[in-house]
């Protein structure tokens, strides 16, 4: 049930499938012994994924690997666009290959807080269970991350 | 939402993510019974090497990026390194700049709020260490006969406690303690470090560590260290008792 939300967590924090995979291997196991200490009535998922992101996070410091820069995009279209003329796709690439190199740049708590946010869609307070910060922090990370990739994008426009 | 915001939901649900494998066989296959792990010998000579100018306090030099990792474990609060080649490490030789401050057992029991335990005799000497450890010493800190570790593991996806960079030349062995999972680690001594809250090494804390006993029991990870054998240290972790 949760085996997809964890390997992608896993995958976007290493961006590795090998590492992923081993990521949300261990985060079961841990997981699966941690189950009686579960807080009854609070929710799952975050606490599943913190397990994955903190397995994935020590795996990507362990590998010192800029795990970003091994993410690709698939589609061909615009960003959000589900029909694309030839020439909206190709500016759709451009948009997207800028904006995946910009997140690629940013330092790995700017990626990190944007990953959950939005690859991951996520809550703030799912994301802040995730990260292991307050909610506030999340807001205020959040924004400083968008803020540091307009710079790095310059041609999006907020 | 931003427009930015937008792009960057759209760029997520388009990322190239691969299919996520069956994680089922292989977590089943690691939550069985507990077996014993016999590291390879490969590169012994190289560790015994490294080992014994590391006790003699020179500083190892290693490059760092010569050094593979070939399997990690987790237990008892411990992450245990198991390397090919050991990096560059200046060591600490004052054991107790490793184990925090020194107070008495009576205040250890007040500042710690979960039972303690340990051996019948009281300890000769108890510090409070980093998060939430407390450290019973047998013996004296210049010789130490046996050191004996409780901490707290308030949540389980925390960073390990502490961490073991272990060569080749070292066995080990995954145990039971009572019903607990637990390792010894035996042969070669290894390196031991200190992690941070925030799960970084702490470089300046690495010492080198005889035969352990991890196991974690109770919500508390335990760690018994000292020239023992296994069945020597399995029989003092099953005779510890309240301390409170």
């Amino acid at each position: 049930m949760y085996q997809g939300i964890a390997f992608r967590t896993a995958f976007l924090l290493t961006g590795s499938a090998s590492e992923a995979e081993e990521a949300a291997q261990t985060a079961f196991v841990k997981a699966w012994s941690a189950l009686p200490r579960f807080r009854p009535g609070a929710p799952f998922k975050p606490w599943l994924l913190r397990i994955v992101a903190n397995e994935a996070r020590n795996r990507r410091r362990q590998l010192g690997r800029l795990r970003a820069l091994e993410l690709r995009a698939t589609a061909a279209h615009p960003l959000g666009d589900a029909a694309p003329s030839p020439e909206g796709a190709a500016i759709g690439r451009e948009l997207r290959d800028r904006l995946l190199a910009a997140v690629s740049r940013l330092d790995e708590r700017d990626r990190d807080v944007l990953t959950c946010r939005y690859f991951l869609e996520l809550s703030e307070e799912e994301t802040a269970a995730v990260l292991g910060v307050r909610p506030g922090t999340v807001k205020s990370r959040t924004a400083r991350a968008l803020s540091r990739l307009r710079v790095e994008v310059e041609g999006v426009e907020p | 939402m931003s427009e930015l915001e937008r792009a960057l939901v759209a760029l997520g649900r388009e990322l190239d993510v691969p299919e996520a494998p069956d994680p089922v066989p292989a977590v089943l296959g690691r939550i069985g019974p507990r077996r014993t792990v016999h590291l390879p010998r490969r590169r012994l000579v190289l560790a015994l090497a490294v080992l014994a100018l590391a006790a003699l306090g020179a500083t190892l030099a290693i490059p760092e990026a010569r050094s593979a990792f070939l399997r990690i474990l987790d237990i008892g609060g411990e992450r245990i390194e198991i390397v090919d080649e050991l990096p560059e490490l200046p060591l600490v030789h004052e054991l107790e700049r490793t184990l925090g401050e020194r107070v008495t057992l009576a205040e250890a029991r007040r500042r710690r709020n979960f039972e303690l335990r340990g051996l019948e005799r009281a300890p000769d000497g108890v510090y409070l260490g980093a998060r939430g450890t407390v450290w019973f010493l047998y013996g004296t800190p210049e010789r130490p006969r046996l050191l004996l570790s409780q901490t707290p593991l308030l949540d389980v996806d925390a960073p390990a406690l502490q961490k073991k960079l272990v060569g080749s030349g070292t066995l080990v062995e995954l145990v039971d303690v009572d019903e607990a999972e637990g390792a010894f680690l035996s042969g070669e001594p290894h390196f031991l470090f200190l992690i941070d809250e925030t799960g970084n090494t702490v470089e300046d804390s690495a010492r080198l560590a005889k035969d352990v006993l991890l196991w974690d029991e109770g919500g508390v990870a335990y760690r018994l260290e000292g020239d023992l054998g296994r069945e020597e240290a399995l029989g003092l972790a099953r005779a510890l008792r309240s301390s409170n």
